[in-house]
């Protein structure tokens, strides 16, 4: 299959007035780790919800795996069952345990029996290094294990792309690390991830490429050491020097 | 149009005064009120079966009408909202007439009784449910969905729990005040607590009596209140889940 | 699309300008004729027939049960005379005893009990049971037989009074304004307690700082910040009042709702007449609701939040 798995084609939005994306093309091969970074207000997490179209895009196409899945007789939930989102806030259900918020769409999504759910959460549970945890719920959870089990969440339900609105972003600082190095293990085992972050030292050993989005336009895309060290632009050259000033070199 | 004013305790005799030193002075006649204690026992069952009735009642149109004002499509949202304000307008004794007298929804009072008590709950528990649901926060709904869940999916097994769960202190509250208001389907002659009282001491003409009876059943109202009151927030602590504003 | 977004679509400016014109049009139509009506019926003004409607219903072409329900608009709107008088007169003399009963609560020391118990078991029992108490257990009606001869109870007679002969007013009336008072104050006992104990504590350390006493700090700084958090509160007390003030109807006052009642159930025409009834309590209820929509708004001050619900 040539296919890339993930295609995106001149995706226009608005609010209003407001002018958020215009005109955003790219596209993602099998495997592909992308950073998708830019200022605040410039569409990131716009870009990232048209994408399993929790925002609806006002014009343009998007593709995964070769079929198309925005715009007429498409099914969003069949779209969303093959893209997992990972929040920033994390979202976990407030009234679920954490291998309940797991279980629930393994059972009513997929279809699984109450039995085969449940070992199912759990491997991905232990996958994030959570299977203690199993039985407590999201308050009794600090902020970097919320944020494993939105992960595993999301990889339960087997997707072939997995987004992130900056995943690490609400974290204490020391709380980071243990988000981060969950998504380099999946980087490594070859999951597709289109991730919005700050942390630049993620981006530099886990991101194969990376795209700069000003005023919703892509600015830049290209390998990240290409990004850090021979920007063509120099909005993206400040961006990046300012915010590797306040995110770090390296992540924990 | 004459408008009959003359006074329903016309054979009271007596005042404040008498009244109060018959009582506090002499002999307050808690005899009777014994006597009577199986048609107060009777009556208590009755207040306590229209409560729950109606509450049900209330439950089973509140929930979903709360959840239309939240999701449903201005067609339906306008409607169920205009019901509701009008229903939470209207004093509930002109509820009872109409459900009895208007709908005519049965020739039975204590029916009656029911789907106006049930009714007038069912439009305040809509804004309990509402208020729940706006309170558990968007993101709920967005990873509800962004699994691939429905819309209804996640209403039902995402937003509703958890407002469920926000929605018993309301609720608490809602059951008071549904305990305490069926004893004003004494209107349509349904022999609860205040209407059993009314017939101990008018039918059998002991108004002498009247305040012993009236505070008897007080007594009853009161501890049918706190009981609920301790259970219900038993309940809370029991289904409760922790949780935290951010998660 | 969003819920909050949604709401934001429902909620546009234009939407509520037209809903207000219309709602403050109706509003004009209805107080002016109640005010009109209840001038006429006091023979205030030098025309119409008290207790007579404008143009008989028969001249407007109306049968059966609408003309009925025309017939006794007179007397409809002087029931919801008496209506108003009990919620404005019970809700503020409930408030006078209510910021005492609050404060008690909050700072008292052996007070404190009193006023738990006080509103604990008014709020615990039935307010028509509270009615039957008065008028049936303590025969209050009585009571006030006696009084209204002397001066300070007599009032004005209304037109429907005389029908009482020399009593000239209703004594159930003064005994379901005494209910409906103890039964208001323990309400807004609560209401003012849960905003008292809304206001941040270190205002009264602030207070005390300063060299005001505790009297004066609860006085002066607590009191005026929790009034404002109690507005909302004291807008459900009032509709409540309004709604429950028809439970006078079993204690022989002659207000809205037995106004209503005895025409129907001597005509049978109860669609027509409940209807009718069921307007104006909307009405009332509308117009309240929205003035003190209108007083929240005028009072807030920025940074001051609310408090809502009666139970
Ligand atoms: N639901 C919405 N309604 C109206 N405007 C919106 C909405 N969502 C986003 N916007 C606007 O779109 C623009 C882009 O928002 P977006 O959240 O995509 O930016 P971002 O790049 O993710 O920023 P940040 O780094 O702050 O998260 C902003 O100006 C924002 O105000
Ligand atoms: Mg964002």
């Amino acid at each position: 299959m040539s296919d890339p798995l993930l295609r995106v084609e001149d995706l226009h939005k608005s609010y209003g007035d407001e002018t958020v994306l215009r005109g955003i093309d790219f596209e993602l091969e099998r495997g592909d780790v992308e950073i998708l970074s830019g200022p605040s207000g410039s569409g990131k997490s716009t870009l990232l919800r048209c994408v399993n179209r929790l925002t609806e895009p006002d014009s343009g196409t998007i593709y995964l795996d070769g079929e198309r899945v925005s715009g007429a007789g498409t099914d969003v939930n069949e779209l969303r069952r093959q893209v997992g989102m990972v929040f920033q806030d994390f979202n976990l259900f407030l009234h679920l345990t954490a291998a309940e918020n797991i279980t629930l769409g393994l059972r009513r999504v997929k279809g699984l029996g109450k039995a085969e759910a449940r070992e199912r959460a759990m491997e991905h549970l232990d996958r994030v290094g959570l299977a203690d945890q199993a039985g407590s719920y999201p308050a009794e959870l600090s902020g970097g294990q919320k944020q494993r089990v939105g992960i595993a969440r999301a990889l339960a339900m087997d997707p072939k792309l997995m987004l992130f609105d900056e995943p690490t972003s609400a974290l204490d600082p020391e709380l980071v690390g243990e988000v981060t190095s969950v998504m380099r293990e999946l980087a490594d085992e070859g999951m597709t991830m289109l991730v919005v972050t700050h942390e630049m030292g993620f981006a530099r050993e886990a991101a194969s490429r990376m795209m700069f989005l000003d005023q919703g336009q892509i600015v830049e895309r290209g390998p990240p050491e290409q990004l850090f060290q021979h920007p063509e632009q120099a909005r993206t050259a400040e961006f990046l020097q300012r915010i590797t000033q306040l995110h770090g070199g390296e992540s924990t | 149009m004459a408008v009959e004013l003359t006074p329903v305790a016309a054979p009271l005799q007596g005042g404040l005064v008498d009244a109060a030193s018959r009582f506090f002075l002499d002999n307050p006649d808690w005899g009777y009120v014994w006597s009577n204690r199986d048609a107060i026992l009777d009556a208590t069952v009755v207040t306590v079966q229209l409560t729950f009735v109606s509450i049900v009642l209330g439950f089973l149109i509140g929930l979903p009408a709360g959840v239309a004002e939240v999701y449903a499509p201005a067609w339906l949202r306008v409607p169920v909202e205009t019901v509701g304000v009008v229903v939470r307008a209207v004093p509930i004794l002109v509820i009872l007439i109409y459900m009895f007298y208007v709908f005519s929804v049965s020739s039975s009072p204590f029916i009656a009784a029911t789907f106006a008590l049930g009714l007038r709950s069912g439009a305040y528990q809509s804004q309990i449910f509402r208020g729940a649901i706006q309170s558990v926060g968007e993101g709920q709904m967005e990873a509800a969905r962004s699994v691939g869940m429905s819309k209804l999916e996640a209403i039902v097994y995402v937003i509703v729990p958890q407002s469920l769960r926000r929605s018993i202190p309301g609720f608490q509250n809602e059951f008071t005040i549904v305990l305490k208001d069926t004893s004003i389907a004494i209107i349509l002659g349904v022999t609860e607590l205040l209407g059993t009282a009314e017939d101990l001491f008018l039918q059998q003409n002991r108004t002498g009596t009247a305040l012993e009876l009236i505070l008897a059943i007080s007594l009853v109202y009161f501890v049918l209140t706190v009981t609920t009151n301790r259970g219900l927030e038993f309940a809370g602590d029991y289904f409760g889940v922790p949780t935290g504003e951010n998660a | 699309m969003s819920y909050a977004e949604d709401l934001r679509r429902v909620r546009t400016r234009e939407g509520r300008s037209v809903g207000s014109m219309v709602l403050i049009a109706l509003g004009g139509l209805f107080w002016g004729y109640l005010l009109l009506r209840w001038l006429i019926n006091w023979e205030w003004v030098p025309f119409g027939t008290p207790g007579e409607p404008l143009v008989s219903p028969e001249t407007l072409g109306l049968t059966g049960g609408t003309a009925t329900a025309f017939q006794s608009l007179p007397q409809l709107a002087e029931g919801a005379y008496i209506t108003v008088l009990i919620t404005v007169l019970s809700i503020l003399l409930g408030l006078v005893l209510a910021v005492p009963l609050s404060v008690a609560r909050v700072y008292g020391r052996w007070t404190k009990y009193l006023s738990l118990s006080f509103t604990e078991l008014i709020r615990g029992t039935p307010l028509i049971a509270q009615l039957y108490l008065l008028y049936y257990g303590l025969n209050l009606s009585q009571f006030f037989r006696g009084l209204t001869q002397f001066g300070p109870f007599t009032v004005r007679t209304p037109v429907w009074a005389v029908d009482l002969g020399p009593l000239k007013v209703q004594t159930a009336l003064w005994v379901a304004l005494i209910g409906f008072t103890i039964n208001s104050a323990a309400y807004q006992a609560e209401y003012i307690r849960s905003a008292i104990e809304s206001v941040d504590p270190q205002q009264l350390v602030a207070a005390r700082s300063v060299g005001l006493t505790q009297r004066e700090g609860i006085l002066h700084v607590v009191l005026p910040q929790t009034l404002r958090f109690a507005i909302p509160g004291w807008t459900n007390e009032l509709v409540y009042l309004i709604k429950y003030s028809s439970l006078a109807t079993f204690i022989t006052v002659a207000e809205l709702f037995r106004r209503a009642d005895a025409v129907a159930s001597d005509t049978f025409d109860y669609t027509a007449m409940f209807t009718v009834v069921a307007l104006v309590y909307i009405g009332i209820v509308i117009t309240a609701t929205r003035l003190m929509g209108y007083v929240e708004d005028r009072v807030a001050l920025p940074g001051l939040g609310q408090t809502r619900g009666r139970s």
